[in-house]
């Protein structure tokens, strides 16, 4: 085990993220929706499986994934949250949906 | 002692019969508990029990997921990760301490979330949350502009 490696991109890592688009993005959907649970897991496992595929794809990671077209679905997504917060206040609760 | 025996024929009807109510009505909950075993894949988390309530625990696992993957993906932290483990040439040690740094951070933002809605009033919360998803927004779109 490298120690000091893995302290190096801990310190590294965790300070970049700080404020980051990830972690309002946590703060403002753990903050609003009935199941801030999933909110952590599937945030954490989001960010686990990116940086997994940065350490085993490597640079092959913008060919797999381009980043314009990544990026353009990634902002419709929070655009999608964002509309359904403001206009119909919690979109997860049960008496909302009815179509799925 | 005639009229006994009737009394207690029927005193055995009613258990009989009560006993198929129970049996009846201890297979429903057995029925239900089976197919949501059959819908929930072992991963150890809790969510709630009720189905509707685990559709929508699923529902905001999948979207929180995906679009949080999407916007992380070519991002800088993963841009750090790959420089890291092409230096050092060993991946699993930077991944280690990248996931446990990508773990505490969304945890520490949950958690702050979950502060906050102690403090403030729902709908004020849902504004402020929606408010702030449209801004990363606009941040994702800047970064799509600048790369053009």
């Amino acid at each position: 085990m490298d120690w000091s490696l893995i302290g190096l991109s801990f310190a590294a890592v965790f300070l970049s993220e700080l404020g980051d688009k990830s972690q309002v993005a946590a703060i403002a959907l753990g903050g609003s929706s009935k199941y801030p649970k999933a909110v952590f897991f599937g945030t954490a496992a989001a960010l686990l499986t990116a940086s997994l595929i940065g350490v085993l794809i490597g640079e092959g990671t913008a060919t797999l994934f381009p980043p314009q077209a990544v990026k353009s679905v990634a902002a419709l997504g929070f655009l999608f949250m964002g509309l359904r917060l403001l206009l119909l206040g919690d979109g997860e609760s049960d008496s909302t949906e009815t179509t799925d | 002692m005639t009229p006994a025996a009737p009394s207690e024929d029927s005193a055995l009807e009613k258990e009989t019969a009560s006993e198929n109510v129970d049996v009846s009505a201890s297979a429903n909950p057995d029925d239900e508990a089976i197919t949501q075993a059959s819908s929930d894949p072992a991963t150890g988390n809790s969510p709630p029990s009720d189905s509707a309530g685990l559709k929508g625990w699923w529902k905001v696992f999948a979207s929180t997921y995906v679009t949080i993957f999407l916007a992380e993906i070519g991002d800088k932290t993963q841009v750090t990760t790959l420089l890291m483990s092409a230096e050092s040439h060993k991946p699993w040690m930077v991944f280690a301490g990248a996931g446990t740094a990508l773990v505490c951070t969304s945890l520490l933002g949950v958690l702050l979330g979950r502060w906050l809605a102690t403090r403030l009033k729902p709908r004020t919360l849902e504004l402020g949350a929606g408010v702030t998803l449209l801004i990363i927004t606009i941040g994702l779109g800047w970064d799509i502009f600048q790369g053009f």
